[in-house]
Order: structure tokens, then sequence, then C-alpha cells
């Protein structure tokens, strides 16, 4: 009974030693740690990752994410019809088309209106 | 092995003639939007509206060309007849009305001419998909396309506090009326598993057992009518009607008063006569409540406003109580008569607003009941046809209201529902106090002598004009009225009502 949970028992082990070893060898043999603070962040660019309350960023950043938002919708409806084309036909390909043209109304609209550049 | 599976995909067929209208709203609100970046004063001002005008008279042609047309497209998810026409015709014409009275509004230089005229457009073509709808998926896309453009119009005076209020607080109590809708239709879709309209009722008859028996439809069609009664403003979940029409630029609550309400009184008609009308019986109760709650709270609520457009917030809460009679005795009666109403309500509702927002620009008092003080003897352009559509919404005989109140009660009776023929009576007369009140302050002579000056008499005469012809024809159809009566006449039977 106990042997059936010995697979798992070596995969938690092997776990623990490889994590353990890279940890342990990175301190010793790793470069000194570098005292800027940038590298102790997650991302090293864009916002802080820790904000306190009231702290107030760039309503560039919310536009720019929420057009992104937009684009990507459009590449994930894209995909799978680009995969299956040939079986959905051509009223699939001109459902795509009406719905890239679209895409690109907003497109000229978002850009015409200056929404692309960071202020 | 999937691809085995996606080669019997079909196309629907798609019925392009009766398809028109919406394909015509949505083709004029890209071109605007785009006409909208060209550069130059007049593109803004003459020609972006210009081509939503000619976009509205498209879709107006293609509806009549499609007059009836009694017909299920694509797939069945929308149903071109009598009832859904008949909505086109008033959404255009509203469209065509908000136009004219946008035309010298701030809103649509703060917020763009191009970005509000075509959000006003979206929205029109929302309202059009959602009173065709009769499926749930479809319903809900209408229900968005029409609310989201709203959203932003009513915060489209960017520079006034209180629009932006009314549109966070529209979004906020618009998102948790979806998002009510949304849980309700997928409790209707696990009850019957179907998310078109005759295959609910189909479900429903064939299993045999009734909604009250079934929780898991009776929570689904519940949360399915809290979410109609947020965006048909019906008690109480009418909360946000006064500050949302207070705050909201004037064109676009007069818009939102009748076309949305026309839009949301649409699809509770097809969804409660169609998709769960076997089950009449189970949710008449329901709905007889809420119009009775809607009525006294509308009208009890408008007694203390000082506000034009609270006092008629407030009134088209009331009004909506009226409506949703006619779709408690599920009858066709019933319906031609809501329906009767609505056309009716949209008319009277304009000349009101045509003079709101025509004395908004004249005087700095806003939109207060000050600013109309002795209006009879000043401006009587203006006082006679607020008059008349004061008198009309109270329902007094020889106008179009009182008709359209004659035509409630009487289907309200036909239906064994006297009772609520008595409260339509009994709202109306509460509502003479506050009607009548405006009446007075314009008529009546002014003894404290502050009546204001028309501080900026410059001439609109485009928003006179207009609060003429809707008067007018209040007037008109009040005297004969068999012209509506032709116009709603089988929209009862072309849904398959009795």
């Amino acid at each position: 009974m106990l042997s059936t949970y010995l697979p798992a028992l070596v995969f938690v082990a092997l776990g623990a030693v490889v994590g353990g070893s890279f940890a342990v060898l990175n301190q010793v043999l790793g470069p000194a740690k570098s005292k800027l603070v940038a590298t102790g962040d997650p991302y090293e660019c864009g916002l802080p990752s820790e904000v306190k309350q009231g702290f107030r960023f760039g309503i560039s950043f919310y536009l720019i994410a929420m057009l992104f938002i937009l684009f990507d919708i459009e590449v994930v409806f894209l995909y799978p019809i680009a995969v299956e084309l040939r079986a959905f036909g051509t009223f699939a390909l001109l459902e795509t088309i009406v719905f890239v043209v679209l895409l690109m109304v907003a497109f000229i609209y978002v850009w015409r209106r200056g929404a692309l550049e960071w202020k | 092995m999937i691809a085995a599976a996606a080669t019997s995909i079909k196309a629907p067929y798609i019925d392009w003639a009766a398809f028109s209208p919406i394909v015509a709203l949505i083709c004029g609100a890209v071109i605007v939007l785009l006409i909208g970046l060209l550069p130059g004063r007049r593109v803004r001002e003459q020609i972006v509206p210009g081509a939503t005008v000619l976009t509205l008279l498209a879709t107006l042609g293609l509806t009549i060309w499609q007059w009836g047309e009694n017909t299920s497209i694509i797939s069945g998810a929308l149903a071109v007849d009598r009832l859904s026409l008949v909505l086109n015709v008033v959404f255009v014409a509203t469209g065509l009305v908000t136009v004219v009275m946008s035309l010298r509004e701030r809103a649509t230089v703060q917020a763009g001419q191009g970005e509000y005229y075509t959000l006003l457009l979206a929205s029109l073509a929302g309202m059009a998909v959602l009173v065709a709808a009769q499926n749930l998926v479809t319903l809900f896309v209408g229900i968005e396309l029409l609310s989201i453009p709203l959203y932003v119009l009513c915060a489209s005076e960017l520079q006034r506090e209180k629009s932006l209020e009314a549109g966070l607080k529209y979004l906020v109590i618009g998102s948790v009326g979806s998002a009510t809708l949304l849980f309700g239709l997928s409790f209707i879709y696990g009850a019957t598993g179907s998310t078109d309209f005759s295959g609910i009722a189909a479900a429903l008859s064939s299993k045999g057992e009734t909604i009250a028996s079934n929780p898991l439809m009776l929570t689904g069609l519940g949360m399915a009518v809290v979410g109609l009664g947020f965006k048909a403003a019906i008690a109480p979940f009418h909360q946000w009607t006064p500050d949302v029409y207070e705050g909201a630029p004037s064109p676009i609550t007069s818009f939102m008063s009748v076309a949305t309400k026309a839009a949301a009184f649409g699809i509770f008609l097809r969804f409660m006569d169609v998709a769960v009308i076997d089950e009449a019986l189970t949710w008449q109760p329901l709905l007889a409540a809420l119009a009775a709650i809607t009525i006294v709270v509308g009208n009890v609520g408008a007694l203390a406003q000082t506000s034009v457009k609270r006092i008629l917030a407030w009134s088209s809460v009331a009004q909506g109580g009226y409506l949703l009679v006619g779709i408690v005795v599920s009858s066709a009666a019933g319906l031609e008569a809501t329906l009767y109403y609505l056309v009716v309500y949209v008319v009277m509702n304009l000349a009101a607003f045509s003079v709101v927002v025509a004395r908004e620009r004249e005087t700095t008092h806003g939109d207060s009941l000050s600013a109309f003080a002795g209006l009879g003897s000043k401006r009587p352009i203006l006082a006679v046809p607020m008059t008349i559509a004061m008198l009309s919404l109270a329902g007094i005989p020889a106008t179009a209201g009182f008709i359209g109140k004659l035509n409630l009660i009487g289907a309200s009776v036909d239906g064994d529902y006297a009772w609520l023929g008595v409260l339509i009576a009994i709202g109306s007369a509460i509502s003479l106090a506050y009607y009548l009140r405006i009446v007075a302050v314009m008529w009546m002579p002014d003894r404290r002598g502050d009546s204001p000056e028309t501080d900026r008499p410059h001439g609109q005469p485009e928003i006179i004009g207009l609060a003429i012809i809707c008067s007018a024809a209040t007037i008109f159809f009040g005297i004969i009225p068999s012209p509506i009566y032709d116009l709603v006449r089988g929209a009862g039977e072309s849904i398959g009502l009795l």
C-alpha cells in the first residue's frame, strides 16, 4: 500500500534536493548581491510593485492597457478561425473580415485621437 | 477528428433585407465616427449631424420597406415582426429629435461631435437588436449595446460634475442590473436547456411542470425580471432614475426617458409573451405587484421635486408602471395597449423635454421650476406646448395620453386585473398635483416677481419647432387616434398572442 506512494515521495525528495541545491549554490558561487533597488523588483520597468494607498499613476497606463485588451481579443478570435478556416468556409472568412474591418476603424480612431501617444 | 466535426458547421442563412435596418444603423455609426475625425469646424458642426440624420432616414426607409414582414432571421436570433418594426420607427423618430436637440448642446462640443453621434447611433442599434431579440444571447448583446454608449453619453458634458456623476451612477447601477439579468438568463438556460424563446416555451410545456415547482426556473425568471426592471426603471429598481436624468445633458435625458424605456418594454413584452407565456398565471401576480408599486412610488416621488427634469424622471417611473399593466394581462389587447401608450408617451415626453432644453439655454436657472415662472405671458410659444405635454402626461381627455390610458385600463379590465386599472386612475389623479404645478407656475401671475429674464434670448427655432410639432401631434392623436391604432394593430398576433 505504502509502496504506491513511493514515486510521489521520490518526486518530493528530488524536488527538495534540486531546488535547495540551486538556492544554496547560487548563494555560494554567484556574484555578490547588487545594491541596485530595481533588481529586487519582480519587474524592472513599469509601475512599482508595492504601492501605498493614494498612489497615483498616469492615466496612460490605463488607456494603453484597455486598448491592449481590444487587440488581444482580436488575436484570440483570429487564431481558431485561422486554424479551421477550410472547415468553416467562406462565411467564416467574410465574418472575420467584417470583424477585422470594424477593429481597424477602432484602431484608426484611437490613432487619430492620439490615444497611442505617451503623455 | 476536430476537422471532421467542423465540416458539419453550416453558415446560417441571413435574410439581408430583413436585417438591413440594423446593418444601416451600425454602418452609419462607423461612418459618422470616421467623418468626425476629419479636420474642420464645418465637418464637426454640419456634416456629422447631417450624416447621422441620413443614417436615421435610411434606417427608417428600410424599416418601412420591411413593413408587414413577419420572419425570424439569422437562425432565429432576431424576429422581424410588427412589434420590432413599430419600435424601430419609434427609435428612429426619437433619434432624429435627439439630433435636433443636440445641435447647440455643449456636450457635443466637449465630448466631440463624432463620438457623441456615433454613440447615439450605436445605442439605437442596440435598441433595434434588443426589441427584435428572441434568443437569450441576442437579448443580452442588445441590452449591452444599448447601455454602454448611454453610460458614456450621460457623462458627455465632461466639464460639469453632475454629468460625470450621472454617468458613473448609471454605469455602476446599470452593471448591477446587467449582471443580475445575465445571472437570471443563465438559470433559465440551465432549467430549460434552450436559449431560444420558443425553445424555452416548448421545454416548459413539455416537462409538464410549472415554473413555481422548478426552483431553477423560478430563480432565473425572478432575476431576469429584476435585471430588466433596472433598465426599465421599475420600482423598486428605479432609484438611479432621478439622479441620472437630472445630471445627464438634457437631450440625452430625453433620449433615455423615451427610447431606452421603449426598448426595455419591447423586450419585456416579447420575453414574457413568448418565452414564458404558458406560465402567465405564475408571473402575473409578480408583475402586477411591481406595476402597483411603480405607479405609487413614481407618482408620490414626483410630488416634492423642484427640478423639472427630476419631476419628469419620477413621472417616467410612474408611466413605466402604467406600461407594465399591459404586460401583466399578457393578452394581445394588453400588448397593443402597451405599444400604443409607448408611442404616445414618446410624443408627449419629447414635447416636454424640448421645452426644458429650450428653457435651459435661455435662462440661468437651469431646469429648476423657477425657470418656467411667468412663461405663459412672456413666451407663450413655449408655454403652450409644455402645458399640452403636461395635460397629456396626466391623461386629460382630448390629448393622446388619455386614449393611451383608456386602452391600458380597458386591457386590464379584460384581463381580470381591474384593480390595476383603478390604480392607473388613482395614479393619474395624484400625478395632476405635480403636472399642474408646472402649468400653474407658467401661467399664474408671479407674485414675488422673481421670474427669470430670458437672459440669452438667442433664437432656437429648431427646438421651438420640435416642441410645437410634438405637442400638435399630442393633440392630433388625442382627437384622431386611429393612425396609431393602425400602427400597432396586429403586433400581438405577430408574436402569437390571442
